[in-house]
């Protein structure tokens, strides 16, 4: 025996001997985590928990559990668990007395972990998921693994393979062998940028021999534009991003640039915590460019209720629950929206917190106003272009730069905007459609305290199409208090409804401190129930600069006319001044009427501290979430991205990672990947799909057998490769690549594909679906114009998420309705049409088309038996279409074209219906 | 009859079975949800809810009521004019409203002091019963004996799309999953070639809460309502497209399968079975959806009976569709009927006089009908039938802006309105709860949307508080924290 195999097993036995001695002392102490905590969320927490406190019982936080009962005395006695209620009532003669109450007892097994739990002092673990994660040991990688693969030829690739063979070797389980080439790079091609192969890259990778051919592959995918549209399609779901606002009317909303921010942000792989900055705080970070502006639309993808008669205060207050909920499925998989009415039942989670985070966010000027304002205004007309630039100049060159940043940045914004609905005490005047202001001649309203120092102009976005001007006389503290001013409302060009205002500037006399405002409209030519014009927003600003200067009134007038400019509008965060600043306050029950106590901006306790010198915003937040402190954030990240790639996370609950969620499949290579994530690949997604997909993980085969199915059936232990239905963008942007028709038009303003007739049926919208033309019909789904009411049929039908609310997984079905879309749908039938002229244009034999047809459909060769049945398929429909010409015509007529000679209309019809078959096969419908 | 005891041992098992899959695949508290929803756990058997997530399940008790149709009159009729008699409320017309109904309240369009105003429709009892029915629906009062109402109804909310989501869905907010899919995840659909939950509108007009009143919010999108298109084919994509006939259909479904089989062969995934079948589900739906949805073969006294209207679109149309397709199996079946809201504003048609006359004409002998049919067809035991909508109106005549409108018009009403309920579970010739003499508030029996969800719920078998459905980490469940059934109307 030589020096080695000794080692060898030698080595063996002092494993052995390890495992055997871990064992042991594992064995001797509870672990409340994996044994202690699941037994009390079974049993005890629906009663004793973040909702219920029974008999002042609750075992959510030590401090609680120990502490005194109703009783007077505590339930728990670490160390002692013979005089602890706790467990005494869980053997308790009087079935009145014993707990569960009216439940079953709990099994022997429970009550000996428990009572052993007590006397080791009742120490609460904490939940794996709110640790830091550590860079685990990669198993078995080491020189005595070295080894053992004298024996046989080594599977692993990368150090993912270790965790996973590891897992495998527990279950005696062996990984599958390498997949297909051809298979493997349709795969890859669909994980990586959504879409499979074209027939170019097929035959460029076949023909390629070399041992870096695969990853060659892959980094071509990861630099490709298409990459950053793929992925752009996993966020948009949990962004809730959508091209109009929801409730009732449903009417548009401006803000595909955010759609088009996280395509670039992806293709620039762009660091994720990055990300996370600046789509929370983008407009907080030092002089944000106008991208990381557009970045912050990602919490304005919250719904709007326009509906005359609603209360904008009530919706405001539902995007801020949105935005809390969102924030923490997103980037913590927390669930917190059960905080909103009373502690976490199950995670260390205080009522309190839910109101703590909502007020990171409830400070923003966003008050569920129809314009969607605030907004970034893009100025893109040249003439206004060069205004802006002239007057930036002039107030720079004549005033100072700092001044020149204000002005820009309210010409930007037009905020803060007084809306009507601050408006109370109207007299013979409403708010119009409960949203603009009506006043009557003679008529009056309050808008109370008011902050107006410094406040030197007025601001007044209105229309007045009366005929005849109208007065507006501005009385303090009272409807007879002293006359401020009285302004005149010229009558407009514009009406005076959404986005449709004219904008006047009137001087203010000097003012200190808060009043409240009277406004009393005159206008004697209006009817009397006529209102006599109709406001849309007021803004208090400080005097426009430059006073004295020669051209100061014809400056003053180009800053005018910048503010009427049509602009291209996007919404967006932006934080109220201090002197609009509102105060957040616990909502008792989650009732936001029942306001308690007031609190400020921070994260919940159990979770974590914000960084110090953080600032306690919406900044801060992010920083917090993006720090390597956060023991959630990577572990969150990286589970999405290996969900998309193996169709399951390794933490299944992709949107809980809490007590109540599942364990993670293999917790080591999670945090593995996590911890890499940060340190090693800083926090750049590319890198870490590239570790993924470079794997011999990835790269299995995916066939399932019996043994398999029987040990693993849904595959979590990855002894095969992944075999997963597409999504509905994959799927349809496939069928138009393989048809060649797929346009690679990136960007711009959503399109409206081919929709049948009658699917916007929304009441009380002028809203029509306007088919695209020429290459804007064959765009990624992605552009794909999104109607929360209404969304793209086949869309919704696979799956698609409704963008009404954050949602973090989407749940795949099987269903009728599916496989109607992919035979019926025009969309598909047109690409059919497409696949069969390509399909022709193979030439040769019948056989030599529809094995090449499917060849670079589905990446790899057709068997005999599939191609037999597509030949009997062919001359079949073939015979009938010979016979009845005319309903050979019908079919191609799904999109015109005069290239058909009439003599091959019936062989084209029926490789149209080939082409339908394939396009409908399980194996293009999945990922093998 | 032979099978009965089989298919019952069949269901017991498939239940058996699916409580051990619960059981063996949660880590707590309902976490059979989501991503296992719809795969087995630990087993390779093909049951059927694996490749089927619309295959019948069983509820947690056996319901009275196999299937719901549910009739709502959008934009809310006045229960005034109606079925909640107030002949005080008629001495009082034109007097200005007391300061007390107003202080604190919140309405939609009324401001200032409004008048209030008397019923404008004539009263009578009716049926062995004696309800108190209007003459604005004069079919309807030969069916009172079947009916239960239900006079205190109140919501929260007083704008219709709010409104509606809140009575279909149980949050005035949108992303949570209606009744309908409630019942359809529970249930499944005892038909496997229609969809397990249609929505008709009548006009093809959606209603203010779209389409989130039959949405899944986020339950699994199979579970949503499927709405049947007022043009072109009944449902989406149903129709073969021009230059396909049946027998090319079912040859390219053939060879589909065919394939298919050669894949499950090489891949032994499960979902490519499923697949097959839904494939043939799909062909079959084809066939079937067409033959259900067509009135035309009806025979001419049942026309006759309902009042449709053929070729054109017509709520009564789709009464007797709802007929139909509850007979064929459908778990949920939602009409949608649009105009009701009488704010009296613009035009007479709007009115709670003459225009309501004319509404209620529309729709009256159709719902009539609906209950005779069913009842004749032995199925009204089994189909529960509901009809309301999202509030009702106010006592006082709505005066928009503060003032007073052209013609007689109430502004919408959180506080008191009726709704009704007939059929399976549901006692007949019944009245639950009452409203002051005016009709301003219920002062016996108060009755929420919540208990009527929770009412639903019970007639169909379900404890509507341990029916839920994990989500943010909630137990989410359609009553939300409240609702109680309202056992009194129960039969």
């Amino acid at each position: 025996m030589n020096t080695n195999k000794l080692l060898f097993i030698s080595s063996i036995i002092i494993i052995g001997g390890y495992s055997v001695y871990s064992f042991l002392g594992e064995g001797n102490k509870v672990n409340y985590s994996t044994e202690v905590k699941p037994i009390l969320n079974k049993h005890c927490i629906a009663c004793h928990g973040g909702v219920k406190k029974q008999g002042g019982f609750s075992l959510l936080f030590r401090e609680e559990a120990l502490g005194k009962t109703e009783s007077g005395k505590p339930a728990i006695i670490p160390g002692d668990a013979k005089h602890s209620e706790f467990i005494i009532r869980l053997t308790h003669k009087d079935p009145e007395e014993r707990m569960p109450l009216k439940k079953e007892p709990l099994k022997k097994e429970e009550i000996e972990i428990l009572t052993k739990w007590v006397n080791e002092g009742a120490n609460w673990g904490e939940h794996w998921a709110f640790v830091k994660p550590e860079m685990p040991k990669v198993p078995n990688k080491g020189f005595f693994a070295g080894l053992l693969s004298w024996f046989s030829s080594k599977w692993e690739k990368n150090d993912i393979d270790y965790f996973v063979k590891n897992k495998l070797d527990e279950e005696g389980l062996s990984p599958s062998k390498q997949a297909e080439k051809s298979i493997l790079l349709r795969r890859v091609c669909l994980d990586l940028t959504g879409l499979p192969p074209t027939e170019k890259q097929i035959q460029d990778f076949l023909k390629d021999d070399a041992d870096n051919a695969y990853e060659k592959v892959v980094d071509s995918l990861l630099a490709s534009p298409q990459y950053g549209e793929r992925w752009a399609g996993m966020w948009l779901d949990m962004a809730r991003y959508s091209d109009t606002k929801g409730y009732e009317k449903d009417e548009g909303r401006n803000i595909w640039q955010y759609r088009d921010y996280v395509i670039k942000a992806f293709n620039k792989d762009l660091p994720y915590n990055q990300f996370i900055k600046e789509q929370l705080a983008g407009d907080l970070l030092k002089n944000p460019t106008e991208e990381q502006y557009i970045a912050t639309a990602f919490h304005r993808n919250t719904v709007n209720n326009d509906e005359g008669g609603t209360d904008d205060e009530e919706f405001r207050n539902a995007t801020m629950v949105d935005r809390v909920n969102t924030t923490w499925e997103v980037f913590q998989s927390t669930t917190f929206a059960c905080v909103q009415c009373h502690s976490h039942p199950y995670d260390p989670i205080r009522h309190e917190d839910y109101y703590k985070s909502m007020a990171f966010f409830y400070n923003t000027r966003d008050e569920d106003i129809p314009d969607d304002s605030p907004y970034l205004r893009q100025f893109t007309k040249p003439e206004d272009k060069a205004k802006l630039t002239d007057l930036q100049h002039w107030i720079k060159n004549n005033v100072g730069s700092a001044k020149e940043q204000e002005i820009s940045h309210y010409l930007t914004f037009l905020e803060p905007k007084i809306h009507p609905h601050s408006g109370d005490q109207f007299i013979n005047g409403a708010l119009a459609d409960t949203k603009y202001l009506g006043i009557r001649n003679g008529g009056s309203v309050r808008f109370k305290s008011l902050p107006l120092t410094g406040k030197r102009q007025l601001l007044v976005a209105y229309g007045n199409k009366t005929g005849s001007p109208t007065l507006m006389e501005i009385r303090l503290g009272s409807l007879t208090g002293k006359v401020l001013t009285t302004i005149k409302l010229d009558t407009t060009r514009k009406g005076g409804w959404t986005n449709s205002w004219d904008y006047q500037l009137y001087d203010l006399p000097k003012m200190d401190g808060r009043q409240d405002w009277y406004l009393t409209f005159k206008n004697a030519k209006v009817k009397p129930d006529q209102s006599t014009c109709i406001i849309g927003s007021f803004t208090l600003l400080p005097e426009f600069p430059g006073r004295g200067r020669a051209d100061y009134a014809e400056k003053k007038k180009e800053f005018l006319a910048l503010v009427s400019a049509n602009t291209e509008n996007t919404p967006v965060m932006l934080d109220s001044p201090k002197e609009y600043a509102r105060q957040t306050h616990v909502w008792e029950r989650g009732n936001w009427l029942a306001k308690t106590k007031v609190v400020q901006p921070d994260i919940p306790a159990s979770l974590g501290k914000l960084p110090q010198n953080a600032p306690k915003n919406r900044l801060g937040l992010a920083l917090w979430l993006g720090s390597k402190e956060n023991p959630l954030t990577a572990r969150v990240a990286v589970n999405r991205f290996w969900e998309q790639v193996f169709g399951t996370g390794l933490v299944e609950t992709l949107e809980d990672f809490g007590t109540q969620g599942f364990t993670p499949t293999n917790a080591a290579l999670l945090d593995f990947l996590a911890v890499k994530f940060m340190d090693e690949y800083q926090w750049k997604p590319k890198k870490l799909l590239k570790e993924i997909v470079m794997s011999a993980t990835y790269q299995q085969d995916s066939k399932a057998n019996q043994d398999l199915l029987a040990k693993d059936p849904m595959n979590r232990l990855l002894a095969r490769g992944p075999r997963v239905r597409l999504s509905a963008e994959q799927i349809r942007d496939q069928a138009l690549l393989v048809s060649g028709l797929l346009s690679k038009k990136m960007y711009g303003k959503s399109v409206m594909p081919y929709q049948p007739e009658g699917i916007w049926n929304t009441p009380y919208s002028s809203m029509a679906w306007k088919t695209s033309e020429n290459e804007d019909q064959h765009r990624r789904a992605l552009y794909t114009y999104w109607r929360r009411s209404t969304p793209y049929p086949s869309m919704i039908t696979f799956d698609g998420a409704n963008r009404d609310i954050c949602l973090a997984r989407r749940i795949r079905t099987n269903t009728p309705l599916q496989a109607l879309v992919t035979l019926n749908d025009p969309v598909y039938l047109e690409c059919a049409k497409h696949l069969a002229k390509k399909m022709d244009k193979v030439g040769g034999t019948l056989d030599e088309q529809i094995s090449s047809t499917y060849q670079f459909t589905m990446c790899k060769t057709i068997s005999e038996k599939k191609l037999a049945v597509l030949k009997r398929l062919y001359s079949t429909t073939f015979q009938t279409y010979q016979k009845n010409r005319a309903e050979a015509e019908k079919l191609l007529n799904i999109c015109p074209d005069d290239n058909i000679k009439p003599k091959n209309i019936p062989d084209l019809a029926a490789k149209t219906l080939v082409a339908s078959t394939l396009l409908n096969l399980d194996e293009f419908i999945m990922k093998e | 009859m032979k099978n009965l005891q089989q298919e019952l041992l069949f269901e017991k098992l498939r239940y058996e079975t699916r409580r051990h899959f619960l059981k063996q695949c949660t880590t707590g508290l309902g976490m059979m949800a989501m991503g296992s929803l719809l795969q087995s756990c630990g087993s390779t058997q093909q049951n059927t809810s694996v490749s089927n997530p619309l295959s019948p399940k069983m509820p947690h008790f056996a319901g009275k009521a196999k299937s719901v149709i549910y009739l709502h009159m959008a934009g809310a009729p006045s229960q005034l004019e109606l079925f909640d008699y107030k002949p005080d409320l008629m001495k009082l017309d034109g007097q200005s409203c007391p300061p007390s109904f107003l202080e604190g309240k919140k309405f939609a369009f009324i401001r200032g002091v409004p008048q209030m105003m008397g019923p404008q429709a004539q009263f009578q009892q009716v049926g062995k019963s004696g309800a108190w029915m209007s003459d604005k629906m004069p079919h309807l009062q030969s069916v009172a004996d079947d009916i239960s109402f239900i006079k205190a109804m109140y919501t929260d909310q007083f704008n219709h799309a709010p409104a509606q989501l809140l009575l279909h869905t149980g949050s005035a907010r949108l992303g949570r999953p209606s009744t309908g899919t409630w019942a359809t995840y529970g249930l499944g659909s005892e038909n496997q070639n229609l969809p397990g939950y249609m929505v008709l509108t009548s006009g093809g007009k959606n209603p203010d809460g779209g389409k989130a009143l039959w949405g899944s919010g986020f339950l699994p999108s199979v579970y949503q309502g499927v709405q049947c298109r007022n043009q072109g084919e009944p449902v989406l994509y149903i129709s073969d497209p021009t230059g396909i006939n049946r027998d090319i259909r079912k040859s390219t479904i053939d060879a589909i399968t065919e394939i298919n089989k050669e894949s499950y062969e090489e891949f032994h995934d499960p979902e490519t079975l499923a697949r097959i079948s839904q494939y043939e589900m799909a062909f079959r739906m084809q066939t079937t959806v067409p033959e259900v949805m067509d009135i035309t073969k009806e025979p001419a006294y049942i026309h006759e009976m309902y009042g449709t209207q053929l070729g054109k679109e017509s709520f009564a149309n789709n009464c007797l569709l709802a007929r139909k397709l509850v007979e064929q199996g459908v778990r949920f079946v939602q009409l949608f009927d649009w105009g009701w809201d009488s704010h009296g504003g613009g035009s007479e048609d709007t009115d709670v006089a003459n225009g309501l006359t004319k509404k209620c004409s529309t729709v009256d002998k159709a719902i009539t009908a609906l209950i005779q049919d069913l009842k004749q067809r032995g199925l009204l035991d089994e189909t529960l039938i509901v009809w309301g909508a999202e509030f009702g109106r106010t006592p006082m005549a709505e005066n928009r802006e503060g003032k007073a409108a052209a013609f007689k018009g109430r502004d919408h009403h959180t506080e008191a309105f009726t709704v009704w309920m007939a059929g399976g579970g549901i006692k007949g010739g019944y009245s639950h709860g009452e409203t002051d003499p005016v009709g301003y508030v219920g002062i016996k029996d108060r009755t929420s949307v919540f208990d009527l969800q929770a009412t639903i719920m019970h007639c169909l078998g379900f404890n509507h508080e341990e029916f839920t459905y994990p989500f943010q980490g909630r137990n989410f469940r359609l009553t939300d924290t409240s609702g109680k059934v309202i056992q009194s109307v129960l039969s």
